[in-house]
């Protein structure tokens, strides 16, 4: 959280600004302290240069003025005559008289031999010497030191007419008087008289000099004050606290510094609030796109005019058509698109929607159903009459069912949900058979739907939907197996049924591959020529734990899941190998199953299994069944004809059962025909049997074809078929199917006459020579 | 303080007369120029007749052109110095030296006072009106007494030889009285010849 924040937009705005306006004020302080700095230190050293000079002035007025006096004292005459005369009271009188007048400090008469008259205080002989000597080398005026005191003082000299003295006025240097000389400047520059000796170098330059005084800076400047006779050099120093004219602009400074942090504080909290105001709306976006995202649906408010607002109502303009799209695609995903009703997927939702809060006093069964020959109608009308069709049937269960449930499942399967409130599921079903057969228009071609139905049970039947669903489907498979046109409910045997299918399924795809599945021989037996034509190949299946499995069992198997092609494939290869070994008029007769029929890959199997045998393509015999020419009979030729020319023999196998059709025998030249053993078995208790074995032989036998009787048991039938012309018989009468093995020993000529195994060949020879 | 140096380069001429003999002095400053109005005066140490002394210049003191003239005038004790005014404008001299304290007070052009010196010594005249005017009197009590001219040279003849005290005074001369005095011996050889160098204010 705390990195999120110290990350954010407005974390990052306000810091820079915040900044950079801490930046500006401290750039404007610094300048405006070095401003200042430099200002008061120009302002100081201009004072200065002007202070010193207005000093200079005022000590050189001071001086004319003393000097003035003087000189009109010195120059009075009666003074004059005192002073010559040595007239000391006199002198003195003068002399104080004056001092009053002039408001002096010292008004001195010193004569040529060095007597000082009028010194007001203690005046040493030594410095009174010194007095006379400064005089006497003409010094007119400057300081006077006597003692520890200065003394501004002008000389002029007595003359009577020779110089006979000088008249010394003086006033104090004193700190009255520098009081009144600081009053001269803007500022005090507390003027004071110093010693030059005890000034540094640059200090005594003149210019203004800087000196640092305990924790202050100073500006000094020094000038050189005139000295009255040899005294030590003076000179007037005037100096300035630097340290303290900056500090007079330390409030300033500090006004500044005040602004510049409440100003500081204004842009960062600004700048905050700002952001913020940026940052609340992106904040909101994100919140609502974490919504959308978590599936929700999320709208932003729209507060704005700006670039802002313009996101939001995108964002909302998005949510709301990615929320059409998302449903126009769950839609898609959960319904058909050509009828508009329910796919698996919802069915499955619905139903597990029903298992999950069951109805009481309700049961919901689910409906599976499909369109019979729905394929003709696609292959014969064109797809837009079967999506037509199928729109029309969808539109008819949505009324049948009212306010139940429908859904398509693909293709012609459609299946509904409904409850049991309005009619029995029964009654439902009928009512459902009625509606879907209604004959109708479509496309202008008249079309009567059939329809199958299977009914399962949510609950008894299956709690979830694949269950319910597999269920319906078993018990639609079981009507559509009963006959067109029915409907049945799902019984647990079904599903037993289905689920033993399924692994019959699963060991039919090992048994190729392990070699369970071997070849049976079933002979087929000339009467003519009273020997063994040919042996029919016949599929069995050596299952590992079940024992040997009947072909009706798992042919229609293999014939449902396509296994039926490999399996056929290798039945007519070890056919053909076994059958090399016999002799050469023995033939082997192979059934083709309808699937296998029509898989285009058959002429090349044979080929490859009379090369690899070497058997002649006379000797193999293809069995096909009637039903071959009812789905598509050109196709059917063709192949037929294709096969005759590979120059295998083709024979019509279960003759007369079914949709038989003599056009077809007049379509194609079979070698054979086989009657079906239904016919054989009524042979003996019905006389139109015997017609119909008549009419098929006569036939036969006018298009050229030979005829063999299949499943004959006992002598009876064999004199009947005789009798009626037919030319081949096959049966348990003559022999079951053999293993390979026996083959040889049953084509053997009889060399034993008695040997037990012999026992339906005998029989048929009995019966041949009955006959004759 | 009174500094003079002598720097004597002392060369004795013999002279005519075997008992008296002509001093020359050359007076110069500090920086040897020449000094001009320095009053020389020589005391034989065997004392001078007691006849009246009389010098070859007048004993007139003028005032012309608001000076006096001439600036230094050397009288013998005794003698009466007029000061003729011829001047536009009146004049009030005085004097305060010592030997001769007086007033000559405002007398006008053509106009003649007159002033008796009875001591020896300096008299500094004044003018009370104008206080440039200055002029010096030197009452001497020796016949042999002189003043340099422009080029500082001033000759006294007939000086008696034998030690003597020769004085030199001069206005400006920084030494009491402004004077200041040296030992002399005058040869009676004719000639001495002197040059002293003072130091002037």
């Amino acid at each position: 959280m705390r990195r999120r924040i110290v990350g954010s937009l407005s974390a990052k705005l306000t810091l820079f600004y915040a900044t950079l306006i801490a930046a500006i004020v401290v750039a404007t302080l610094g300048t405006a302290k070095a401003g200042i700095s430099g200002y008061a230190e120009r302002m100081i050293r201009s004072e200065m240069v002007s202070g010193a000079a207005v000093f200079d002035r005022v000590i050189t007025m001071r001086y004319t003025q003393l000097g003035d006096a003087g000189r009109v004292l010195a120059a009075d005459f009666g003074f004059r005559t005192a002073a010559a005369t040595g007239d000391a009271p006199t002198i003195a009188s003068a002399l104080d008289s004056l001092r009053g007048r002039l408001r002096l400090d010292q008004a001195v008469y010193v004569s040529t031999e060095g007597l000082v008259i009028g010194f007001r205080g203690t005046l040493a002989q030594r410095e009174a010497t010194a007095l006379r000597d400064a005089l006497e080398d003409g010094s007119t005026s400057g300081i006077l030191t006597i003692g520890d005191r200065h003394f501004n003082a002008t000389a002029a000299e007595i003359r009577a007419p020779v110089t006979i003295g000088w008249v010394v006025f003086a006033n104090a240097l004193d700190a009255r008087e520098i009081a009144r000389l600081s009053r001269l400047s803007a500022i005090n520059l507390s003027p004071r008289v110093v010693p030059a000796a005890a000034l540094s170098p640059s200090e005594r330059s003149g210019d203004v000099a800087e000196r640092r005084v305990g924790r202050e800076d100073m500006l000094l400047q020094a000038t050189p004050l005139a000295t009255f006779g040899r005294g030590r050099p003076q000179m007037l120093v005037l100096q300035y606290s630097v340290t303290r004219a900056l500090g007079e602009y330390a409030p300033i400074l500090w006004l500044l510094l005040a602004c510049g942090l409440t100003g500081t504080v204004l842009a960062a909290v600004g700048s905050w609030l700002l952001a913020r105001r940026i940052t609340r709306p992106i904040a909101t976006l994100d919140a609502a796109a974490r919504r959308v995202a978590q599936g929700e649906y999320a709208q932003v408010p729209v507060t704005t005019r700006d670039e802002l607002g313009t996101l939001a109502e995108s964002f909302n303009r998005m949510v709301d058509d990615v929320g059409e799209r998302e449903r126009q695609i769950t839609h898609m995903a959960l319904h058909d698109g050509l009828t508009g009703l329910a796919n698996r997927v919802l069915l499955g939702e619905r139903l597990s929607a029903l298992s999950a809060h069951p109805a009481s006093g309700r049961q919901h069964a689910l409906f599976c159903l499909d369109l019979d020959n729905f394929k003709v109608v696609n292959d014969t009308l064109g797809h837009p009459t079967g999506d037509a069709l199928l729109c029309e049937i969808a539109r008819r269960l949505c009324d049948v069912v009212e306010n139940g449930f429908v859904a398509r499942l693909g293709g012609d399967e459609f299946a509904l949900v409904v409850d049991d409130v309005r009619f029995s599921h029964v009654r439902f079903a009928h009512e459902l058979i009625r509606a879907v057969s209604e004959p109708c228009v479509v496309n202008g071609h008249r079309i009567v739907p059939g329809t199958s139905v299977g009914i399962a049970i949510l609950g008894p039947d299956g709690e979830d939907a694949t269950t319910l669903t597999k269920n319906a489907d078993l018990a639609l498979y079981r009507a559509k197996h009963e006959g067109r046109g029915g409907y049945r409910f799902f019984e647990a045997a079904m599903d037993a049924e289905a689920q033993r299918r399924r692994q019959m399924e699963l060991d039919l795809h090992d048994a190729i591959e392990h070699g369970h599945l071997f070849l049976m021989f079933q002979p087929l037996f000339n009467l003519s020529e009273a020997r063994i034509s040919a042996f029919e190949a016949l599929l069995r299946w050596q299952h590992p734990e079940r024992g040997t499995i009947p072909p009706n069992d798992f042919i229609p198997l293999a014939e449902d899941t396509g296994l039926i092609v490999p399996i056929g494939a290798w039945v007519i290869r070890e056919a053909c190998r076994i059958a090399c070994d016999w002799p050469d008029h023995v033939r082997i007769a192979v059934n083709v199953s309808p699937v296998q029929f029509r898989n285009p890959g058959l002429s090349a199997v044979i080929l490859q299994a009379l090369a690899e045998s070497g058997l002649a393509p006379g000797r193999l015999e293809l069995e096909i069944t009637e039903s071959l020419f009812i789905d598509n009979p050109e196709t059917t030729l063709a192949s037929l004809h294709s096969l005759r020319n590979l120059g295998v023999r083709v024979a019509l196998d279960d003759f007369g059962t079914g949709y038989s059709s003599l056009s077809y025998l007049r379509s194609f030249p079979f070698d054979k025909i086989k009657i079906d053993r239904s016919f054989i078995i009524d042979l003996l208790s019905s006389d139109g049997a015997t017609a119909i074995i008549k009419s098929i032989t006569t036939l036969a036998e006018a298009l050229g074809m030979e005829t063999t009787a299949e499943g004959v048991e006992n002598a009876g039938q064999l004199d009947i078929l005789r009798a009626q012309g037919c030319s081949h018989i096959q049966g348990y009468y003559f022999s079951k199917p053999i293993g390979a093995n026996e083959v040889g020993a049953l084509m053997a000529p009889d060399v034993d006459g008695d040997a037990s195994s012999q026992t339906a060949p005998t029989n048929i020879r009995q019966a041949s020579v009955t006959s004759m | 303080m009174s500094r003079f140096a002598l720097i004597a380069c002392v060369g004795a001429l013999m002279a005519a007369q075997t008992n008296a003999a002509t001093l020359s002095v050359h007076v110069v400053d500090a920086g040897g120029q020449p000094i001009p109005d320095a009053v020389v005066t020589i005391r034989p140490a065997t004392g001078t007749s007691a006849q009246p002394i009389r010098f070859a210049w007048r004993m007139t003191m003028l005032q012309k052109d608001i000076a006096f003239n001439p600036h230094v005038l050397i009288v013998p004790v005794g003698a009466t110095v007029a000061f003729p005014n011829e001047d536009k404008v009146r004049h009030h001299v005085y004097s305060f030296s010592k030997p001769a304290r007086f007033e000559l007070k405002l007398f006008g052009r053509d106009e003649t006072r007159s002033y008796t010196f009875t001591a020896p010594g300096a008299v500094a005249l004044g003018c009370n009106i104008h206080d440039t005017m200055s002029g010096f009197i030197k009452v001497v009590d020796t016949p042999f007494a002189g003043k340099t001219d422009a080029a500082g040279n001033v000759s006294i003849p007939s000086v008696t030889a034998g030690p003597a005290t020769l004085t030199v005074w001069h206005p400006r001369m920084k030494a009491k009285d402004n004077e200041a005095s040296f030992a002399l011996l005058v040869s009676p050889s004719g000639e001495v010849s002197r040059e002293l160098r003072l130091s002037l204010r």
